[in-house]
């Protein structure tokens, strides 16, 4: 990984252009490289990274061109984008990604010079080709050069050369949902067939349009109501990062790792050094301290920063989705990005995707009413989705908004009783009553649509959220109004705040997120009862009692009457409490990975060093006590460290 | 692991070094190259549900290593107070430590100064032995350590996690 990156030469190395990797030939052969074939890897791996991107921009430009057909800026800037990977993609020998692009940009020409007049037709095969240029990017990365699809070669020639042709079924690589409708064809004068097969359901499209001509001649226009209104704060930002020249270099990953794990030990000694300085006799040096103090709270700070990237990236593929989604269902949203510029470590970013994804097909299809429903309650027929995100109090917060018929307690709760989740007599609040949907097996909609629904969804976000991004996920809704979902995340997810326990003579460290109260139970509330191990009553509540050293498999020596704390985790969808000998304090701990001869051990995620030096293991109290799989986990878990 | 075993001194062509150490009564060697360094023994940190000769963890410098006590796993007695140092080896991906009594000294041998284990019957299994030298008269065992502690270690471990609690 770290060999494939860090040779890259100072400079944005993008591929606006086929100059670039002259360039890099030239530094390059003249020095690192002897073996071709190694020089050639790097390349196209460089390729493959820097292709995402454009199709990313590609995209994103699509959809912007989707909404304003007259926009010459638009077509100029995906016709650039195609060019440079058709460019890049041949240089570095990946001839099918390259021909593919060839044809694509021939197309765009045409419409960029006003042959080929655009319609929505036009659209959805240059959307497909993108998806499928994704396909074969990706196909490249593993190593397979697989060929491009030739039926959607031959789609695309046959509009380029406005040759008669009837086809069927625009093929897509990766389905997006509604290339479902086949459209039949045909170059007459009137040329459309109104009458093709349309998705059920879909009757306000009066039809595709797809004409070519030419000559650029008279098209029969077909009204053509977009179902899925998609607009950004930023346009402008939406243009291709190929045009931005910026001074960067890239850095490895792991290597950016490596520094964030020892500035990490820097603060933590730092502070041992701060808390001491009283002891040191000379004014001066304690001045010194305070200075050193201020200066690795600057490294600290820039260090995280280096790993941060915005936002902008994942929230844009959200369009994409909702768009489809829309679609398919026949809602009309109009999407909104706050605060898309918000920063985030990388780490969390990559496993951000997923939730949020989830969480705007959640709004879309079952948050959104229907067209007819919104009517009749007298909102707007084009929905509002919004995703924003924003810092708050050291924290990363993410909402998805939208202006739907917002969750029913009293009906979440009849479900809830149905499915068995809760008791009948069983009181909730509203707040517990919308988390309730996030209980693995709920759904809220009574058939399984293709979007989303099955159950499954909205219990993996809550998952992903609070296993692997250390976050919290709430739910505010107000009937007939809307729901917001928020994700809150800690800025980044190297540091944890830990709670410093022992049990027996050793130490370990829980995340300070899985404590929800810590307590002196008396003895009159431990119960022990036949079967079922030990219980806490609290507060009206029985808890099962674990004793940690039991769990961890420490033999308890003669003396039991120690003193105990119980600490009471709330974190998965059963509560319980863990007697633990001691809680010593809290303290900032850097997560470290353990060595791969560890293996995955269930209940520990990592390790962390000690104020004092020594080596402590961070525990999963919930996957110890072997409820993580049963409640929470929907795959092992993974070691969080960050090498 | 298998860059691991292919660096082991099965082909050696001239003369290689072997950091010699004595566990027990006994000494071994390895190849110097899968040292990193050695060590004093730090405080290590238990970790729950591994096998007895999995010592812990420790803290190298702000890296977390495991530790191994390899006389347990040989079947040597082990004196919990005369180990002295750990030996920290690195086998990419892995990079664990090693408990010995103490560093004797670095051998450099030739490939007909080692030869090949001796097929009798031991207490230990031999497969992790690799060759036999001789220095100062008395017998050094050359062992490939990966292999020691990895194959069926490795999957003491693994399995470990699967132990249910009591």
């Amino acid at each position: 990984m770290e060999g494939s990156t860090k040779l890259i030469p100072i400079g944005d190395f993008r591929f606006c252009n086929g100059f670039e990797i002259s360039k890099i030939t030239e530094t390059k052969l003249s020095n690192e490289f002897e073996n071709d074939d190694e020089f050639k890897a790097l390349l196209q791996a460089t390729f493959l990274e820097e292709a995402v991107e454009l199709l990313d921009a590609i995209e994103q430009s699509l959809l912007v061109f989707e909404e304003n057909h007259s926009d010459k800026k638009i077509v100029e800037e995906i016709f650039r984008s195609a060019h440079s990977l058709k460019g890049s993609s041949r240089a570095v020998g990946l001839n099918e990604i390259g021909e593919f692009t060839h044809d694509l940009e021939s197309l765009l020409h045409k419409v960029k010079v006003g042959q080929l007049s655009v319609n929505r037709g036009v659209i959805e095969i240059l959307l497909s080709s993108s998806d499928h240029l994704r396909h074969l990017v990706s196909s490249a990365k593993q190593g397979r050069q697989i060929p491009a699809d030739p039926q959607l070669r031959a789609t695309i020639q046959n509009i380029t050369s406005g040759a008669q042709a009837a086809y069927q079924n625009i093929p897509s690589a990766e389905s997006s949902g509604f290339q479902e409708a086949s459209k039949e064809y045909s170059s007459q004068e009137q040329g459309f067939n109104p009458h093709s097969k349309l998705p059920p359901g879909d009757d306000k499209i009066e039809g595709f349009e797809l004409f070519a001509s030419p000559t650029g001649g008279q098209m029969t226009e077909h009204e053509v109501k977009a179902n899925a209104s998609l607009s950004s704060h930023s346009k402008s930002n939406l243009a291709t990062s190929a045009n931005v020249k910026d001074e960067s270099v890239r850095v490895s990953l792991s290597r950016l790792g490596h520094l964030v794990d020892f500035v990490g030990e820097l603060v933590i000694l730092q502070t041992v050094l701060e808390q001491q300085k009283d002891q040191i006799p000379s004014q001066f040096l304690q001045k010194t301290v305070t200075q050193l103090s201020k200066i690795t709270k600057d490294i600290q700070d820039i260090s995280m920063s280096l790993r941060m990237v915005s936002l902008k990236q994942t929230f844009q593929k959200l369009q994409r989705i909702v768009r489809d989604t829309a679609q398919v269902v026949d809602k009309k949203v109009k999407l909104d990005f706050i605060g898309e510029e918000t920063e985030i470590d990388k780490i969390m970013v990559d496993n951000l995707g997923d939730p949020l994804v989830h969480l705007l097909r959640n709004a879309v299809d079952h948050g959104i009413e229907t067209r007819e429903e919104r009517e009749k309650s007298g909102k707007s027929p084009i929905a509002n989705v919004q995703a924003a995100a924003f810092q708050r109090g050291g924290k990363i917060v993410i909402e998805v908004r939208d202006d739907g018929r917002g969750l029913d307690p009293v009906k979440l709760r009849a479900k809830g009783i149905e499915k068995g989740i809760i008791k009948a007599n069983q009181k909730l609040t509203d707040k517990e009553a919308w988390n309730l949907i996030f209980h693995p097996g709920f759904s809220t909609k009574a058939e399984v649509t293709e979007i989303s629904g099955r159950g499954v969804g909205l219990d993996v976000v809550k998952t992903n959220v609070e296993k692997i991004l250390q976050g919290e996920v709430e739910i505010d809704s107000e009937l007939g109004k809307g729901s917001v979902f928020r994700i809150t995340l800690p800025l980044t997810l190297a540091i944890i705040e830990g709670m410093v326990i022992r049990a027996e003579s050793e130490r370990y460290i829980v995340p300070l997120v899985q404590v929800y109260e810590s307590l002196r139970p008396s003895p009159k509330d431990r119960h022990q009862v036949n079967g079922l191990g030990e219980v806490l009553h609290l507060r009206g509540e029985n808890l099962p009692l674990h004793k940690l050293s039991q769990l961890i498999g420490i033999r308890r020596p003669k003396d039991t009457s120690v003193s105990e704390t119980a600490i009471v985790v709330r974190t998965g969808a059963k509560p319980f409490a863990i007697l633990v000998d001691e809680i010593i304090g809290h303290q900032q701990v850097v997560i470290k990975s353990l060595g791969e001869e560890m293996g995955n051990l269930q209940g520990i995620t990592g390790g962390a060093i000690l104020g004092d030096g020594a080596a402590a293991l961070i525990l999963d109290f919930a996957e110890l006590v072997g409820r993580g799989n049963r409640s929470t986990t929907s795959q092992p878990a993974k070691m969080r460290g960050v090498s | 692991m298998k860059e691991s075993t292919e660096k082991s001194p099965q082909n050696i062509t001239h003369n290689e070094s072997y950091l010699a150490f004595s566990l027990s009564t006994e000494r071994f060697a390895i190849p110097l190259l899968s040292a990193k360094e050695v060590v004093a023994l730090p405080e290590t940190t238990r970790v729950p549900h591994t096998p007895p000769h999995f010592l812990g963890i420790m803290n190298l410098r702000g890296q977390i290593i495991s530790v191994f006590d390899l006389r347990l796993k040989l079947g040597l007695p082990a004196d919990k107070d005369s180990e002295t140092s750990v030996i920290i080896c690195d086998f990419s991906p892995l990079c664990f430590g090693v408990v010995v009594n103490s560093i004797d000294t670095v051998l450099s041998l030739t490939e007909e100064q080692i030869s090949a284990r001796p097929e009798i019957e031991s207490r230990m299994n031999s497969e992790y032995i690799t060759g036999v030298t001789k220095s100062e008269d008395r017998l050094v065992l050359i062992l490939d350590l990966a292999k020691a502690l990895n194959v069926d270690d490795q999957l003491a471990i693994h399995n470990s996690r699967n132990l249910k609690t009591s």
